[in-house]
Formats: C-alpha cells, structure tokens, sequence
C-alpha cells in the first residue's frame, strides 16, 4: 500500500494495536502525533503528506490523514522517513540530530524510545510502496 | 462627609458597589474625578483567586479629570484631563535607580495595593500622573495602562527589525502587543487565538495570519510560515499552561520568548530544548516609561484602541456586565470599560 496513505495508517493502527511488545513499551502513554513527509520535488516527490495518530494509555485510538492539532509534530523530508523505515537512519538519532523536527517536549518524546522502536520494526513489516525516487526500497519483512 | 459610590473588593468572587467618603488629596496627592475605568485581565485574576487586599477599591486603568489637589503639588490644575501610572515606585531602590522601575521594591499601586479608579473619585500621587495631550480621547487614555504594558513586553523582548513574531492569544494585551511589535519593526506578526471575534481583532490590529489552534496545528502552521525555523519572538499572552508549554518549539533556536499571562497551573517546562536551542525567556512586568510613549503615539493617531473596547458598563454593573462577563470561558470581548 502507498506510504502514508489513509489505508496505509489504517494498518499502522491495526499492526501496532495486536503488538503486544509494543503495548507495553506504549503503557502509559497518551499524547497525539502528526508526523509530516515534506516533499523533495528533485526526488520525484511532489506533495506534502501528512498522517497522524492518538494513543490512550499505548493504544492507537485514532489514525488519520491530514492535519489536526497534536500534542507532537514530527517533520522531515520524505526521504528521511524512508531511511527511518529502511533502518539506515535510527529513529532515536534522526531525534537527537534533527534530522526529524520535533514540536512538542523532546524530552518526554524521547522517554518514549522502547514504543518508538518497536514502532518502526512493526511499520518494515507492512508492505509498503514509496514515491519517487524512492519506489524501489522495498519494506514487508517480519518483525524481530 | 462627601460620599460616592466604590467597587470594594471583599476577598475572592466578592466585589461589592458601595457608599464610601471621598478621598481628601494629602500633600502630593490630587483628587481624580473617574471618567472611565477599565477591567483589567489582573482584575479578573484577583477577583477569581482572592489577590487583593480585602477592604480596597480596585481599578487602575483610568481616564480622569483632576478635581483638586492637595498640598504642594505644583503644576496640575482642576479639571486637567489625566491618567495615572498603575505603579508609584519608590524612587530610591537599586531597581528605580537602574531604570527597572516595574520591579521596585518598594512599590504602590492604586487599584490593587490602596484604593483605585472603579469608583467616582479616587487619591493618587501627582507624580504619578500624565496629562492627556489633545486630541487623545478619555476613552482612548483609558487604555494607556495594557498599551503601556504591551510596548513594555515589546521592550523587553529586544525585538529586532525584520523578526517575525507569533504572539499566543489575541486579549486586550495580546492585541496591543501586535500593534507594538509591528511598530517595533516586526516583519510579520502570526497570532494563534481560539476565539473568533478576537481573531477578526487580530486582523484588525495588522496580523498578517491568525490561525485557530483548535483547528489548525499551531506547531505546523508557524514553521510553515517561518521556513520551518520558528518564530523570532513569542509572546504568550494566554494563561492556559498547554500554551505556554508550547512556546518552547514554536520560538526559532536562539530566539525569545516572553511569557505575559499568568499561568496558575504547572507548566510543563521543555528545558532540553531550552538547553539545546540556547531559548532565551524573559518576564515582563507592568511598564512604567511607556505610558508617556503609549500617550504621545495615540496624539499621533499611530497607535489604536477604539477596536479593543467592547463595552462601556456603569459602574453599579461592574460585576454582572462586567466581572461575570470576562470571566466566562471563552469570553469574546476585549476591554470592559467602567464609568461611574
Ligand atoms: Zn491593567
Ligand atoms: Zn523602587
């Protein structure tokens, strides 16, 4: 399914919710987040996407498409994302090194990390088609 | 005795119009004839949480007429049309002799230290006085206090031509505050308010974007609008802890920000980024130089208030009009003025 499209935060939602390591990794948290894809019109991505989500105590409550107010903005270039998912580029360090923008408390994002990286070993799980430049990195195998 | 009528604060949610005497001025003092009062946002703070002495008339954002004066005060005259400074400094501490004189340590303030202006008559020290220039309205002069405050604010946070500014809450401060920091220089100036009416305000007041945070994501929105740098400077005028939480990643690295409401709960502070962003945050407090600014830029038709006033009241309605009606949530009106 294609990146950050509604059916592809759809799965995200169902994916993270049957994981139980990620459940408890989650456990207590509840805040919102919108991450942003900026578009690289050089690497054949031309819009904006934006998908975001709720968690309630480490459960996705909601998924979505499209802007609303969040307790988190996460912003990069698309093509950062797709390092992330690849795993060429850990999510704690594209944090820490501002490759991924933060708004919202670093800090209490950070604290997050176990959920956060779990997170995105589920996310290689799903079958993902990319833009651009980036359509032949291919995603779908199973979590560790 | 004289009497006249006085909003007297008793203790929280409790303020009462009552029959009190008219002050006598004492040396150095002169005797105010009120023509307009209006409510404060630190009014509203103290009536909710019980912050005043109990027993005084409050009130300190007066237009007034000069009804005598008492002895050795030189150089003012009945019926010279004044306002006065909310703060009387000592005029002796480290602060007032450096110039910090919204800090002194020794300071009085009428309406909220010793009696004020929601009544018809009130005392203050001359020197605390500044005459009305022509062509400023009493209505306008009785605004002097929140524009002093906010081109205080705008003092404070060193705002620099060509920076770009996100204040956070569109009240009667937060719309001065657009004003001042345009006239400061500021390139453009984005405001983030929930309400409505204060949006269209804000336009009015030359923001070049309101964005409705309960609506659009207020993170997203400033660093569209900033080249994803942030803001230079961020003035939060809310009291509401989420916003001022918030500022620590909408101001720019190594930009400012100046918190201007009064948060009552905990704010949860993002000092890594404080740390990290090298975030500069400075109070600011009342105002006293400003005043004769504020003044001097309304003779010169460059500075507005009119929009700000929602309502005149007479001072008997001062709770129900007035008090009860600031106090809602989500209250549209900007400024309340009281004329007894
Ligand atoms: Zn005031
Ligand atoms: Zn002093």
């Amino acid at each position: 399914m294609r990146f950050a499209s509604m059916e592809y935060v759809k799965k995200m939602q169902e994916v993270l919710n049957s994981d139980e390591q990620h459940r408890r990794a989650a456990k207590g948290e509840t805040d919102s987040y919108l991450l942003v894809l900026d578009p690289e019109p050089d690497k054949g991505v031309a819009e904006r996407h934006i998908v975001g989500y709720s968690m309630v105590d480490g459960e996705v409550t909601e998924a979505w498409t499209g802007q609303r107010k969040t307790t988190f903005v996460l912003s990069a270039p698309y093509g950062v994302w797709v390092s992330i998912l690849e795993g060429r580029l850990g999510p704690i360090a594209a944090m820490t090194t501002r490759r991924l923008k933060i708004r919202g408390n670093l800090l209490k994002l950070l604290s997050g990390s176990d959920s956060t990286l779990r997170m995105v070993e589920l996310l290689r799980t799903i079958p993902t088609e990319f833009e651009g430049e980036y359509a032949s990195v291919k995603l779908g195998q199973e979590a560790g | 005795m004289e009497t006249m009528k006085a909003a007297v604060f008793h203790g929280q949610g409790d303020l009462r119009v009552e029959e009190r005497p008219v002050p006598e001025p004492g040396p150095g003092e002169a005797l105010l004839r009120i023509k307009y009062c209006g409510i404060c946002g630190s009014d509203l703070e103290a009536y909710r949480y019980g912050l005043y002495e109990p027993g005084i008339v409050i009130g300190h954002e007066i237009a007034a007429e000069v009804a005598a004066v008492g002895p050795g005060v030189a150089g003012l005259a009945p019926g010279d049309r004044v306002t006065s400074n909310d703060i009387v400094p000592c005029g002796e501490c480290r602060y007032c002799r450096t110039g910090r004189v919204s800090i002194c340590d020794a300071v009085t303030m009428p309406g909220v230290t010793c009696d004020g202006g929601f009544a018809e008559y009130m005392t203050v020290a001359a020197r605390a006085l500044y005459r009305l220039p022509d062509g400023v309205s009493d209505l306008q002069a009785a605004l002097t206090d929140p524009s002093s405050n906010a081109l205080h604010a705008v003092n404070r946070s060193g705002l620099r031509l060509g920076d770009r500014v996100l204040v956070i809450g569109a009240g009667p401060i937060g719309l001065l505050i657009v004003q001042a920091a345009l006239l400061a220089g500021a390139r453009r100036v984005f405001v983030a308010e929930m309400n409505e009416t204060r949006r269209c305000l804000a336009r009015e007041m030359g923001a070049s974007e309101v964005i409705n945070p309960e609506v659009d994501n207020l993170d997203l929105a400033v660093a569209d609008l900033t080249e994803d740098q942030g803001a230079d400077v961020v003035f939060c005028a809310s009291g509401s802890p989420g916003a001022m939480a918030s500022t620590f990643t909408l101001v720019r690295k190594g930009g400012v920000v100046v918190p201007v409401g009064i948060c009552e709960q905990p704010v949860a502070a993002d000092f890594l980024s404080l740390v990290m962003n090298e975030l500069d945050y400075r109070g600011t407090y009342a105002s006293y130089d400003e005043y004769g600014l504020a003044l001097d830029l309304m003779a010169q038709g460059r500075w507005r208030t009119e929009p700000l006033v929602s309502a005149v009241i007479p001072l008997e309605q001062i709770v129900a009009e007035g008090f009860e009606v600031l106090l809602q949530p989500g209250a549209a009106a900007a400024k309340i003025l009281v004329r007894p």
